[in-house]
This record gives structure tokens, sequence and C-alpha cells, in this order.
């Protein structure tokens, strides 16, 4: 080691003797940390948004319009014990099933052909980047008068408000298939079919599953508007009749409802990508 | 030292006693019609943004290559000599001028033409015999026929045991023996290789070479491999084409004088220095 007479480096970094600028242990760009640490500050994490929920119910607002965590809890105790929860998550869940569905397949369809075509992608790129930045709620009384208060529109919102979205971005994930890969199938004698079919798709296919778990998180507020407007059933209308109950520590109960339907989905999305697409494991 | 004409290492081949003529390309050029004809091959491409522009990648590329001959396109970048195998592999289409296979157009892809890339290109979803086997799935071989033929041709890579693996459980170069038995299954006409060691580390590229040779020398293959690295289109080819950028055109077309047998000696042997100084120069001075 030397001990130079260099200055500049000691004087640029500051405090510590020595070459180079020291780089802390938790803040690397992209560095790497512990397991433990990590478990550490996420655990830690939890109990911090807890702990200001509780402050907030307590100390800063009326805790009948802010029910803290306990409180919370005892309303989905009385949620529970009341017979709805299971027919709201059943009949909304219902709702994002179909219309989620409907949206995928449409997204996957054409996604897939507008990533991988370019004369595809120069016929739909105007009409979805126009129709993308309609803002879906605001059709939701014009599907109300076009499809009755039943079902149909608040399948046709939740389809409305993710379709854009899920389009675009699978058509991202036809574009990440290598243009090599592709012409070295067809090198290989498979014809354009088969080229789709045994190698755009199964390539697509991690990154299929990746978007429809991030996109799913659009379809639940949408299908939320839809059944605050109408409906005799679903979490959206439970939240009018609670909130016109005052029962603000059941209100608060089913919106942790949704945030656990959407961590359970998006573990299960997870999950089945590393299952059909072990390669793709990051 | 001036620019080689063709004639001159013509005679550096005929006056050397210890090559075998049967592995030079003149004899079946005189018996047979060849096997690759690359004719009049031009190629332009529009160039980005506004304007009417076009950039000249190919200039009027004229190639022929007989059966089971090794040839090398060597060329800095912007030769156009990766542009040039595309569109023999039917990748691209040219501009005008024509690619003949076996006295036939090539009017696309197709798996007369086998193809390896830089990149490996494998699928990573398939196992190393599965992706060895997906050219035979397109031509519809028959099951048992196809394992067969993907057993034959991992014992001829080595990597028979590794069968059962997934691409990215190997290393880069078994990664690309796994391209070249995939390329090789179902039986083309002309091998195309484009760079296919680039991405390789020094060592395992002297063993590919190697390997390669061996592989040509089995299969009895025609071979067009493309490379910016004189001393690897030297080691390799029974002939160097040397193509110069800024249009991509043949600027020599060198008979290199060392046997199909070879082996590592011949990168101390004089003549192989001269070639390699001669290459350089020509790819030098334009």
């Amino acid at each position: 080691m030397s001990s130079t007479t260099v200055t500049g480096g000691r004087l640029r970094t500051g405090r510590t003797r020595g070459r180079g600028r020291k780089q802390h242990a938790l803040f690397r760009l992209r560095g790497e940390i512990p397991l433990s640490t990590r478990i550490g500050l996420a655990a830690f994490g939890v109990v911090l948004l807890l702990f200001i929920w509780w402050l907030a119910a307590t100390v800063l607002f009326n805790e009948v319009f802010l029910p803290s965590p306990i409180d919370t809890l005892h309303g989905l105790s009385t949620y529970g014990s009341s017979g709805n929860l299971w027919g709201d998550v059943q009949a909304s869940g219902l709702r994002i099933l179909k219309g989620y569905t409907i949206s995928l397949a449409i997204g996957i369809v054409l996604g897939m052909f507008i990533g991988s075509f370019q004369s595809v992608e120069a016929l739909w790129e105007s009409p979805i980047g126009f129709l993308r930045y309609v803002p879906a709620t605001a059709l939701t009384p014009l599907f109300l008068f076009w499809l009755g208060i039943d079902e149909a529109p608040k399948v046709a919102l939740v389809i409305a408000g993710t379709v854009f979205f899920n389009i675009v971005m699978m058509a991202d994930v036809a574009r990440l298939v290598p243009r090599e890969m592709i012409m070295a199938s067809y090198t290989l004698g498979a014809s354009r079919t088969r080229v789709m079919a045994r190698v755009v798709m199964p390539h697509c296919l991690p990154g299929i599953i990746d978007v429809a778990r991030v996109n799913l998180a659009a379809a639940w507020p949408m299908l939320v508007v839809a059944e605050l407007l109408a409906a005799t059933d679903g979490l959206g209308y439970r939240l009018t009749v609670l909130r016109r109950g005052n029962a603000w520590d059941q209100f608060f109960a089913v919106l942790m409802v949704f945030a656990i339907i959407g961590i359970v989905s998006d573990l299960l999305l997870r999950w089945l990508r590393n299952r059909v697409s072990p390669w793709a494991r990051p | 030292m001036n620019p080689v004409a063709v004639d001159d290492v013509d005679e550096l081949v005929l006056d050397d006693p210890s090559v075998d003529p049967g592995a030079l390309p003149h004899e079946h050029e005189a018996t047979r019609p060849p096997k690759l004809v690359v004719r009049d091959l031009v190629k332009e491409f529009p160039t980005r943004g506004r304007g009417q522009g076009k950039v000249l990648a190919i200039d009027h590329v004229n190639l022929e290559v007989a059966d089971r001959e090794f040839v090398c396109l060597v060329g800095s970048s912007g030769c156009g000599k990766s542009t040039l195998l595309n569109i023999v592999a039917g990748l691209d289409l040219p501009t005008s001028g024509s690619v003949e296979v076996d006295e036939e157009p090539v009017i696309g892809p197709g798996p007369d033409r086998g193809m390896v890339f830089q990149t490996y290109s494998l699928y990573p979803w398939r196992t190393v015999a599965e992706n060895v086997a997906f050219g035979l799935e397109c031509v519809r071989m028959k099951k048992a026929q196809r394992k067969e033929r993907v057993d034959e041709l991992l014992g001829i890579v080595g990597l028979t045991k590794f069968a059962d693996h997934a691409p990215d459980q190997l290393s880069g170069g078994m990664r690309q023996r796994v391209a070249i038995a995939r390329a090789l299954a179902p039986e083309p006409d002309v091998l195309l290789l484009d760079e296919p060691f680039g991405a390789l580390d020094a060592q395992t590229r002297r063993a590919m070479q190697d390997f390669l040779l061996k592989v040509w020398q089995r299969t009895r293959s025609t071979v067009v491999f493309v490379t910016h690295d004189i001393p690897e289109a030297i080691y390799l080819g029974s002939r160097v084409v040397v193509l110069a950028s800024h249009p991509g055109r043949v600027i020599a077309d060198i008979d290199v004088p060392f046997g199909p047998g070879h082996g590592p000696g011949i990168t101390r042997d004089p003549r192989y220095l001269d070639l390699r100084d001669e290459i350089e120069e020509l790819l030098g001075s334009v």
C-alpha cells in the first residue's frame, strides 16, 4: 500500500483515508443485501405501516372515520360472520374472472401479432394509441345505457379498463423474442405458423404471465367503480352499503379483503410463471 | 508488401508437395457445377431518418463455392458479410442479383441452408436433445427415427451425456456445439456460420475451430464461414474470400495452402504468417 502524497482523491472522498469512494453496504446502486437483512427490513416495513395507521387513527383523526388496525380486525370478523363476505368475494371475483379473461385473450392475440408483424403494428398502433387515453371509468354511464344494469356493463368496464394495457404490454413481450432465434428457426425449416407456435409463444409465455399479473391490479378499480354505481352484490356494492350504515370498521375490512385478494393472486401468478417456464426464473 | 493477386497464391499452393490436391476446390470445379453461386449481388439499405438516401451495403459480389468446400468470408465491420450470409440463407432479399444452390434459385429460408449465429440462439425451454430435434420435427420425421438421428448428432458434437441438460446449464462452447448439431440435423446442402465463435474466450475458440474442422471432414458438408478474425479465416478455410467495406465487395479470393487434416502447427508455418500479413494489408489498405 502506498502512503502517497496525492491528496486529490482523499480530498474528494472526504472523511475516510484511502483510495476510492467508500460504498455503504445498504445503499449500493443495484447492490445485493444479505437475506436476513432483507427479511428484517420487510418485517420492519409492515410494522411501520401498522404503526402509522394506528397513530393516524388514534391521535390525528377521529377514530370513527379512520378505524385503527384492531377495529378493522373486529370489522373483518363482523363482516365475516354477517354471511356477506363469501358471497361478495364470489360475485366480484366472477366478474373479474370473466372480464379479465376476455381482456387477456384479446391482449395476447393482438399483442403477439402486433409485436411480431410490423404491418399489424402499423394498422393497430394509432387506434390503440388513441383509445388507450380515453378514461375507461368515464364510460361507465354509457355502458349502463348500452348494456343494462346486470353483469354485462361491469364485465365490459373491466375489459375496457385493462385491454389496452394488455395489448401494448403483450406486444412488448413479443418484441423481446431475439430476431436471430426466429431466423435460426426459419433456416431449420420451420413455417411461419410453426415459428409462432413453437418459438414465439414459448418464449413469450413467462412474459405473458407477468403482464397478466401486473395488469390484474388495474382490473379491480374498474370493477369497484361499476359496482359502486349499480350492483346488488359484490365488494364494491358492500362499500356503498357500509358507507350508508356508517360501519367504517367493516368498510376498512372490505379494503383489506381487496388487498389480500391482490397479494394472493400475485403470488399465484408468480408461482405459475416459474412453474411453466423454469428457464426464465429471475 | 504488395496486395497479393490470386495467381501468386495459386503458385504457392501448386509448389507445395505436401498439400493434398483432393482437398482443393479446383478439381471439383472442373468436373461438376458449384454447390453455391452468388451472382452479381447488390444490396442497398434505405438510410434512417428523412430523405431518400440509400446505403450500398454490397456492391456486385460474385462468389462460387464448390461442393464440400470450406470458404471463409473475412472483412472488417461494415463489409456486409453478415448481410451476404443472410441473403444466402434467404432471410434477406437482395436488391439485385441472385443466389443459387445446386442451380436452383434461393427464394427464401429453408433447411437446405443451415445457419449458426454468434448468439447461439438455442431454445432455452428445450433440452439439448430437443433443440437438435427441432429441424427434424419440421420435416415431420417419426419419433424413433428422430431420436436415432439426434443421438448420432450428439455423438458427433460430443454431447451425448448432456442430451437432457438445459442450454443454460452449458458453457458457451458447448452451446455453440448444440447450435451446430441443430443446424446439421436436417442435413443441409450448405452450412452457414456467422461469427459463430465471436463470443467465446480464446482457448475455447481454438478448440471449437479444430472441432468444426473435424465435423466438416466427418459430415462432408459445404461450409461458408463469416468472420472478422483473419487468423481464424486462414486456419479454417480451404479458401478465404476477402471483403472490403463501404461498400462491401470482394477484393481477393485466396486458396489456402493447407490440407483439411492440418493441426494447430500451421500457425507457425511461414506461409500461414505471410498469408495473414497479406490479408491484414489488404484490409488495412482500403
